[in-house]
């Protein structure tokens, strides 16, 4: 009876808040709502939360860098339980609000925010995606689809996931078939579908017949660029499945499930059990993936060696390479 | 080489420079009159948005474009308006018109269609088919690729020449740009003849976004025009305020953009962030050199207020 009680007292004291009190807030990085990727799915994060949690939300857009900060502290004094930023262009901002504010609780999506002695805050949770694992996904399917031997692969700007994507990419394609060539070419913009389009049109024309693109909300361009060349012609996506742009064309997408990663934080806060530091999310906490809406399109060849190269990266045999240097030394395990 | 320069980079400098050369015949109409216009990139935004939310809600690719076409009338009335009938400062007014497009537009995505960012697909305007020209050898390619927006564009550069330096009202227009009063004293309209000028300038302008929306794309994304309203005035400098040259200039834009991005597929690891930066450089260095001292209409920026 007697400990019953404590542990009852105990649970209250770590939890103070009653559910009606939760404020689950995000504030976004420069590239907003609508960016088909982080923005969009942390919001999704922050709404889940609410269903399952109670409370209330609070989204707060930033449309520019000096924004970041001021958002930031908006966020705590409207008495936000765990406040999500979005986005490695959100880090610094971040981290100096964390240090000034050490009661306050973080969730940093796709960096990692540190002291001055590099150590991770105790405050933030620290969340990163292996997205190159998800990548090396998609290029079995990518290989195994396409019919000639140069496939494309679009970015928006050259950043540090970008190129964890295309490293995975490449990986994927050469653990099926080293010999199919890959043809890279950003757009200088991750708003820019335009200039998306002519790009991936002149990749078709070399005859790829397969793109993968990770130009942000530009890719549109992209998927308008396969749905002129017709039935064929193939995009994969990243971040979230976006078959409702050309249904006929899109053959997966390397996804990352950021909305799962915000929910299971402020659960974790919810429950009193928040923990600050450093975590990567990969293939092994079924935080990344090929998109599941139409994964029952691929073929059940592809299917085998997604399975195959999955138990691969899983039981540590083989690590799949996240830049260009561990692209070079990258050797297929297995089959 | 050879594999770079082919009919599809024609193809695509084309596509590319289309959305440039429509603003710049817009801010060289409105220069011409003693209007600056720096708010073709707002105009731009709105002539695009429109044009998505009119197919939208009618299915018809030509209603949109129809609807952007009168959007540019509004934006350019507005700036008329403000610069010529209430003789406010013309860099001001056009700078809001700027403000204004960006945001209104990115603002009215979610409250219509209830998503952020992005509007979903519209139809767009189809190529044609023009019998003979499209079975030529190499070229018919390019003819294929074309849709009637495009040959109303060719048809376009003309018609501004033709009306602005072998008509009597271009001459009016090219009269109130180089000295109002004297317009006024020959007995021009100046404000009307202005007026008339600058709401062209937003017809254009919007046009030019409406090319992007729905002929090169099938929808609106913010901020999708991507500075091409401050690329048309500099292409404009470029021209030193002729049709001809200034025509010349967008194609030159249009082609440097095709190779920066061309390049790249073909030969991997050449250093993309100086492809993409060459068009605007080799601009700079050619305004810096042989095009020599651009001076514009004598009047323009002027508010004309008859003494």
């Amino acid at each position: 009876m007697g400990s019953a009680a404590l542990v009852a007292l105990s649970l209250g004291a770590s939890n103070p808040a009653s559910a009606e009190d939760y404020i689950w807030s995000m504030v976004t990085n420069t590239a907003g709502l609508g960016d088909q990727g982080f923005n969009d799915l942390a919001k999704i994060g922050v709404e889940a939360s609410v269903e399952k949690l109670g409370g209330k939300e609070l989204v707060i857009q930033s449309a520019n860098k000096s924004q970041l900060v001021p958002n930031l502290k908006q966020a705590i004094d409207s008495g936000s339980t765990v406040t999500t930023g979005v986005g490695f262009g959100i880090r610094d901002a971040l981290t100096e609000v964390a240090i000034a504010n050490p009661d306050a609780k973080f969730t940093l999506i796709d960096a990692v925010a540190v002291d001055k002695d590099k150590n991770p805050l105790p405050n933030v949770a620290s969340v990163t995606f292996r997205e190159h694992e998800a990548a090396f996904l998609s290029g079995i399917a990518a290989a195994m689809t396409t019919k000639g031997s140069r496939v494309g692969f679009i970015g928006g700007i050259e950043t540090p996931p970008v190129v964890r994507f295309l490293s995975g990419f490449e990986a994927g394609l050469r653990y099926v078939n080293p010999d199919i060539q890959v043809s890279v070419a950003y757009v200088g913009s991750f708003t820019e579908p335009a200039k998306a389009k002519e790009l991936a049109l002149g990749i078709y024309d070399l005859g790829a017949d397969l793109i993968m693109d990770v130009a942000g909300g530009g890719g549109r361009g992209i998927f308008d660029a396969a749905k002129s060349m017709g039935d064929g012609y193939w995009v994969i996506g990243v971040d979230t499945c976006k078959g409702q742009f050309a249904p006929d064309n899109f053959l997966t997408s390397a996804v990352k499930d950021v909305s799962g990663a915000v929910v299971l934080e402020n659960t974790k806060a919810a429950e009193g059990s928040f923990e600050g530091g450093a975590v990567s999310l990969g293939l092994k906490e079924g935080a990344v993936g090929l998109c599941q809406d139409n994964i029952d399109t691929l073929s059940a060849d592809i299917m085998a060696k997604v399975e195959a190269a999955t138990a691969l990266i899983l039981d540590g045999s083989m690590t799949v390479p996240s830049n260009e240097e561990e692209l070079k030394s990258f050797q297929p395990a297995g089959d | 080489m050879s594999h770079l320069l082919t009919i599809s980079l024609v193809i695509s400098a084309l596509h590319l420079a289309l959305p440039i050369l429509m603003p710049m015949l817009g801010g060289l109409i409105s220069e011409r009159s003693g209007v600056m216009n720096i708010g073709l990139e707002g105009m731009m935004l709105i002539g695009a948005f429109s044009a998505v939310l009119v197919t939208y809600f009618t299915g018809s690719p030509w209603l949109g474009l129809v609807g952007a076409l009168c959007s540019g009338v509004l934006s350019g009335s507005a700036l008329a308006l403000m610069t010529v009938t209430l003789r406010g400062d013309q860099v001001v007014a056009s700078a809001a018109i700027n403000l204004i497009g960006a945001g209104l537009t990115a603002a009215l995505i979610p409250v219509i269609w209830d998503i952020d960012g992005l509007t979903p697909s519209v139809a767009k305007i189809p190529s044609i088919h023009v019998p003979f020209l499209e079975d030529l050898p190499a070229v018919g390619r390019i003819f294929r690729s074309l849709s009637l927006v495009d040959y109303i564009c060719f048809a376009l550069v003309f018609l501004v020449w033709w009306v602005l330096f072998r008509t009597d009202a271009g001459l009016r227009i090219r009269a109130c740009g180089e000295s109002a009063e004297s317009a006024d004293v020959a007995g021009i309209a100046v404000v009307r003849t202005r007026f008339f000028a600058v709401v062209s300038s937003g017809v254009f302008g919007a046009l030019g976004g409406a090319y992007l929306s729905i002929v090169t794309l099938d929808m609106f994304q913010a901020s999708m025009t991507q500075g091409r309203g401050f690329l048309a005035l500099a292409a404009m400098v470029f021209g030193k305020w002729r049709v001809w040259p200034g025509a010349l200039a967008c194609i030159a834009f249009g082609f440097a953009d095709a190779i920066a991005l061309r390049a790249q597929i073909l030969w991997r690891g050449i250093p993309h962030e100086l492809l993409i930066a060459l068009p605007y450089v080799l601009a700079l260095f050619a305004l810096a050199t042989f095009v020599g001292r651009a001076s514009g209409p004598a009047g323009v920026g002027k508010p004309f207020t008859r003494a």
